[in-house]
């Protein structure tokens, strides 16, 4: 199915490697070319341009590092390691390690993962080593706790199995609450939008078909250099969602263009600097590198919505992100960027500048990646409890006229704290809380209707479990009411039900 | 200015605001307010300075309230900023933006202090005064 891709037509890699040395190739960044195809067109430009330099900077959770700590004395195999407390994946030869951007400090927590792990230890700074093992005949040591910098350590190597999506969905609220999410914290009623990637600076974006991008491709990675080794996880090229996996030496890489970060009430990430050079080695591939901001687009998607497959609200082009606003539903909101714009553009320019310089030569892939692989999702095959399932369907309701000293009887007998108001019709009104009753008695209120509440948090009776506790708790409650499509109430869960019924069966 | 008003639980009920405004014929607008059952504390903007701005610093000390002028409200790290601009949509009241090479741009006199964007920020540049 690549028979087509990467021909050669315009240059080959040994001719744009020899300009290179000669310091004659022609090296501009994706938005330098963008201008120059404006002046001279398509044809003219990419005949004259050798290399067009891409670059972005931006969280990339999927990333970690494969570190050899060296053999200490007696030996140890170790079998849980800790680095400034983060955990690190140690299913591993003895004294190998992977330490994932994503992990966070057991006594930290947020404030410090795995990425800043990472960051520190390109900064040079010591890193606390703590490690516990079992005890064999040729590892007899238990346990080391030192300290390690990256100059001791025999590798360590960037290893990251997803990195530079081609483009990222953007996002936005719907809901009467603040998120906080790994797309950044979104004010409620469509507050603000957050989008990542670079737009027109985008590598995988300006050779979008793959042509020329495979396994490896030598890149910018972290301020070093790095390589392509394959396509990344969730590749998804055919609907400009592609990634690719990379590696390289920490020890030539730059904290500048790794930097360890926390995404609020979210967790620990690495923000990633990645520089692809696109040589442009025939006519399609100068299209691609040439797309601009406003040929470039993504949706804008409702975080508000905790699902798999959130609502799309808009299709919007980086153009329209980048300007700060986008309009929505009549309003203009405000957006910005998650990834640094900033240092995407100084990584296309200085892998601009180290190719002019003759310190850094192309690659011609040793294999392309795939420029078709499906998406799968991850079906839940064992079943689930659903809110059905656990909610109570004995409810006992209210009337908006009741009395309150005579509802407070009912709760106690019943030994219920929420009481859901409904109309003759069974349709659901608002909700009482034992709490309610106690402050509706000392400022003496006497019926329903003056104290319930009526903008009601419900739940549907084939919902996630998870996803109601999560709305309890974002909301504070401790009870929903079940209700129908037309707004009947057909049950009650809460926390009392969750804990019951749901705790027990996990139990068992 | 910007003014923090602190409530105790004998001046709360009162009606101290209208009063100052009347009294001031400043059109004085409420940025934020939190007021429980027993204490409150609200961010005030005060279009006034010089000997009008100390009127109403001082009828609001007569009338038992506890007033800060607020002239700081949070700093942005240089040497940590990625200039990636999570904090720029988030701020409520557009305090923060970013200029043409998107560096970020601090508006000092838009900020009400609320610290959205200390949060928001993915490297901690962000530090509340």
């Amino acid at each position: 199915m690549s028979e087509e891709r990467g021909i050669e037509k315009l240059r080959t890699y040994e001719e744009i490697n020899q300009k290179i040395k000669s310091g004659d190739a022609i090296v501009l960044t994706a938005d330098e070319f963008i201008k120059t195809v404006e002046e001279l067109g398509l044809e003219k430009a990419a005949k004259e341009v050798d290399v067009v330099t891409t670059g972005t900077f931006g969280a990339m959770c999927s990333s970690g590092a494969f570190i050899n700590f060296g053999h200490s004395d007696p030996p140890i195999k170790m079998f849980k390691c800790w680095l400034n407390d983060v955990p690190a994946y140690k299913g591993l030869a003895a004294v190998d390690c992977y330490i994932g951007a994503t992990a966070m400090s057991e006594s930290k927590g947020f404030d410090y993962g795995g990425g800043h792990v990472i960051e520190d230890l390109v900064s040079g700074k010591e890193i606390e080593l703590r490690a516990e093992a079992y005890g064999t005949d040729c590892y007899p040591r238990r346990s080391i706790e030192t300290t390690i910098n990256i100059n001791d350590l025999n590798q360590a190597i960037l290893l990251n199995p997803r990195n530079a999506y081609q483009r990222y969905t953007a996002a936005t609220n719907s809901t009467d609450k603040i998120l906080h999410t790994y797309m950044g914290t979104l004010l409620p009623h469509y507050g603000n939008i957050t989008y990542c990637g670079a737009g027109q600076l985008s590598p995988l974006y300006k050779d979008k078909d793959f042509e020329t991008i495979g396994i490896g491709t030598r890149i910018f990675l972290g301020g070093g250099i790095g390589y392509i080794i394959g396509e990344g996880t969730q590749h998804n090229p055919q609907n400009q969602f592609g990634t690719i996996m990379v590696k390289g030496n920490l020890k030539t890489m730059n904290s500048r263009y790794l930097r360890g970060a926390t995404y609020y009430k979210y967790g620990t990430t690495l923000y990633v600097g990645i520089g692809i050079p696109i040589p442009i080695i025939n006519e399609k591939v100068a299209k691609s590198a040439a797309l601009k901001d406003d040929e470039i687009f993504t949706h804008v998607l409702d975080y508000g919505v905790p699902s798999r497959d959130r609502p799309v609200v808009k299709k919007v082009s980086y153009a329209e992100l980048k300007s700060g606003k986008v309009q929505i539903n009549q309003g203009e909101v405000p957006s910005s960027p998650l990834s640094s714009n900033k240092l995407a553009k100084e990584i296309a320019l200085t892998l601009k500048k180290w190719i002019e310089e003759g310190s850094f030569f192309l690659t011609r892939p040793v294999e392309f990646i795939p420029n078709y692989s499906e998406l799968k999702p991850l079906e839940v095959k064992r079943r689930e409890p659903k809110v059905r399932d656990i909610m109570t369907k004995e409810i006992i309701v209210g009337k908006p006229n009741d009395n309150i000293k005579d509802v407070a009887k009912l709760l106690i007998a019943k030994g219920v704290d929420h009481l859901p108001i409904v109309d003759d019709e069974g349709k659901l009104m608002g909700i009482i809380t034992s709490w309610d009753l106690a402050k509706a008695i000392a400022h003496d209120k006497r019926q329903l209707h003056e104290i319930m509440t009526l903008k009601v948090i419900t739940a549907k009776e084939d919902e996630a479990i998870d996803s109601v506790i999560r709305r309890m708790e974002q909301n504070n409650i401790s009870g929903v009411p079940v209700v129908d499509q037309s707004n009947h109430i057909i049950g009650i869960l809460t926390t009392d039900d969750i804990s019951r019924k749901l705790v027990r069966r996990v139990i068992s | 200015m910007k003014m923090k008003l602190i409530y105790s639980r004998e001046n709360l009920g009162k009606p101290i605001l209208s009063e100052v405004i009347n009294k001031t014929n400043l059109p004085i607008n409420i940025l934020e307010a939190k007021i429980t059952l027993n204490t409150g504390e609200m961010l005030i903007d005060v279009p006034a300075e010089g000997e009008k701005l100390k009127e109403v610093s001082y009828l609001f000390q007569k009338a038992g309230l506890i007033v800060k002028e607020i002239t700081r409200t949070i700093e942005i790290d240089r040497e940590k900023c990625i200039s990636c601009g999570a904090c720029v949509s988030p701020c409520p009241v557009k305090a923060i933006t970013q200029d043409s090479n998107w560096d970020v741009i601090f508006h000092e006199e838009k900020c009400v202090g609320c610290g959205i964007c200390v949060n928001a920020c993915p490297v901690r540049a962000i530090q509340m005064l």
